[in-house]
């Protein structure tokens, strides 16, 4: 069985400033992958490659399928949810609106009402405000609108870009349960990038460690998180 | 009072194609954030292809339908052809191709159907009801636009393509991550303008005559039409395409300096009084974003 998602010499630029160096990535099926790295590194530009939201060359092939030169909507449609930075909130719809957009490739009425009231079983907070426009939302509970519109997808891969950005602790702990939730029961494929890394560790069973556009150490998180080494210069915990 | 009611009827009744016109501004301004220039000559065309529709002896129940799908096709052609591939080029850019729309478009009706001027028969026929009060034409207008926006509303409301379209005009870039086709929303949205414009079209040319430029005034009063309602708001749009209608009748009858001559200033300054003292119109909605 090959990997849910494999990466080969992603490389990617802004313009004619190149960001990433020819990226090795792999998420298993049914796997958690974190992507660490400082400030800048380049882990939201491995995303927004991975979704053909940016220029970029190599080979990406996800489910058996090369999505190298695809587009972002055809991405989408394939199964992958992304999690952006900065959220993608569609401010001037209602909160319910935003997660019927994040349905928008599914068939089913039924099966879709039903995600929905899922979605608020997990976000009570957002089931509160569901006729609200979600611009109105604090930062918090827009964080938690993205998730939840993600999930809104069914993918069979989720790519998180720090989605625990902005949220109080216990939410942050309550998101992390829903994610391994959704991946241990219904074996969603994660790629997440955590600045929290111990959490993302947690999480995940497979890191990958970028700076400056390289991938520096991978492996399984074990290794990754027995390597004092490591663990002091680049996790900071 | 029965001329002040008389005026108020027929401002209404004309309101409501400045509220069409305004309404497929605002529908393509949310698309792709600029003005379309064009939009007045594409209705003209429609208003055209009605007429020769109609003197090839097709009924008009068949002659509207008919239209408005032509109308909407060629709306999409526009968007896929010309419009699409400019993407995010500058408001410059747009502005030349808009004027460019405009002129081949009026030049293209000049040359198949020349500049006479022609009379357009009435769908609803000549007579009028309640003693003279409100013209068939009237009735008939004020219905086919509020039952126009009406769908209008529904359709946007609660399909999910309607949902759709608002997504990817509202934030493109999320609605291409939840899978939506961004580009064909858009054609979608200049077809649905396209289609909207060609029965503001119908409805107007039996009262203002059919001819190359009918369509001139009828865009500047619906433009003041969309900047007073709000180019962020197509319900402001509909309401400020209605208040400008009757505002241009009540003061074409009652200041006497004004006259029938004089109407077309009074949307101008409209427009720049609006920009000058509330830019977002008067029932703009200020979207609330947190950063
Ligand atoms: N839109 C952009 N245009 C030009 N350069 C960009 C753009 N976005 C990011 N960059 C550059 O690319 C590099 C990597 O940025 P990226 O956003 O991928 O970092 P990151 O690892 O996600 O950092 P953070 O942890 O702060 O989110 C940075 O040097 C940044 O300056
Ligand atoms: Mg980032």
């Amino acid at each position: 069985m090959t990997a849910l998602l494999n990466v080969t010499k992603l490389s990617a630029s802004y313009g004619d400033f190149r960001v990433l160096h020819g990226i090795d990535l792999t998420v298993e099926r049914g796997g958690v992958t974190a992507l660490l790295g400082a400030n800048g590194a380049g882990k939201t530009t491995t995303l927004r490659a991975l979704c053909g939201m940016i220029k970029h060359s190599g080979d990406v092939v996800f489910d058996g399928v090369d999505i190298a030169r695809c587009a972002t909507e055809d991405i989408a449609r394939l199964g992958i949810a992304h999690v952006p930075e900065g959220r993608g909130t569609f401010i001037a719809l209602t909160v319910e609106e935003n997660l019927r957009c994040g349905a928008m490739t599914r068939k089913g009425r039924a099966s879709i009402d039903d995600d929905i009231e899922r979605a608020y079983h997990w976000f009570p907070r957002l089931k509160e405000r569901c006729g609200q426009q979600a611009g109105t939302l604090s930062g918090g509970e827009q964080q938690m609108l993205a998730v939840a519109r993600a999930l809104m997808l069914r993918p069979k891969l989720m790519l998180l870009d720090e989605p625990s950005f902005g949220l109080a602790p216990i939410i942050v702990s309550e998101l992390f349960s829903i994610l391994r939730k959704v991946n241990e029961q219904e074996g969603v494929g994660m790629l997440i990038v955590e600045q929290n890394a111990a959490l993302a560790l947690e999480l995940a069973r497979q890191a990958f460690l970028i700076e400056t556009g390289r991938i520096l150490i991978s492996g399984s998180v074990t290794e990754i998180r027995d390597n004092e080494s490591i663990r002091a210069a680049y996790l900071g915990y | 009072m029965e001329l002040l009611i008389q005026q108020l009827v027929s401002g209404v009744a004309t309101g409501g194609i400045y509220a069409c016109m305004a309404l497929s501004i605002v529908m393509i301004y949310q698309a792709i954030h600029h003005l379309n220039f064009a939009q007045g000559e594409m209705a003209m065309f429609s208003t055209f292809i009605a007429w020769q529709l109609l003197q090839w002896g097709l009924p008009y129940w068949i002659v509207i339908p008919l239209t408005v799908a032509i109308s909407f096709s060629g709306g999409i052609a526009i968007e896929r052809i010309v419009i699409g591939p400019l993407g995010e080029a500058a408001v410059l850019s747009h502005a030349v191709v808009f004027i460019g729309l405009y002129a081949v478009i009026n030049s293209l009706a000049s040359f198949i159907w020349d500049f006479t001027t022609r009379p357009f028969p009435s769908p609803f026929g000549a007579g009028s009801q309640f003693g003279n009060l409100i013209s068939n034409q009237q009735i008939g207008m004020i219905a086919v636009t509020l039952l126009v926006l009406a769908l209008l509303y529904a359709f946007f409301r609660y399909t999910r393509v309607g949902l759709a379209m608002r997504a990817a005009a509202e934030n493109p870039t999320s609605a291409r991550l939840a899978g939506i086709r961004v580009g064909l929303m858009a054609a979608l949205g200049w077809g649905m303008a396209a289609a909207v414009g060609s029965i503001a079209g119908v409805l107007i040319a039996p009262i203002v005559f059919l001819e190359p430029n009918m369509m001139l005034s009828i865009l500047l009063y619906g433009f003041a039409g969309a900047v007073l309602g709000g180019l962020s708001n197509p319900a402001g749009a509909v309401a400020g395409g209605f208040a400008v209608g009757v505002i241009e009748n009540l003061a074409g009858t009652y200041v006497p300096v004004i006259g029938s001559e004089l109407k077309l200033p009074i949307a101008l300054l409209l427009i720049v009084i609006v920009l000058v003292f509330r830019p977002t119109g008067l029932f703009g909605r200020t979207i609330v974003q947190r950063v």
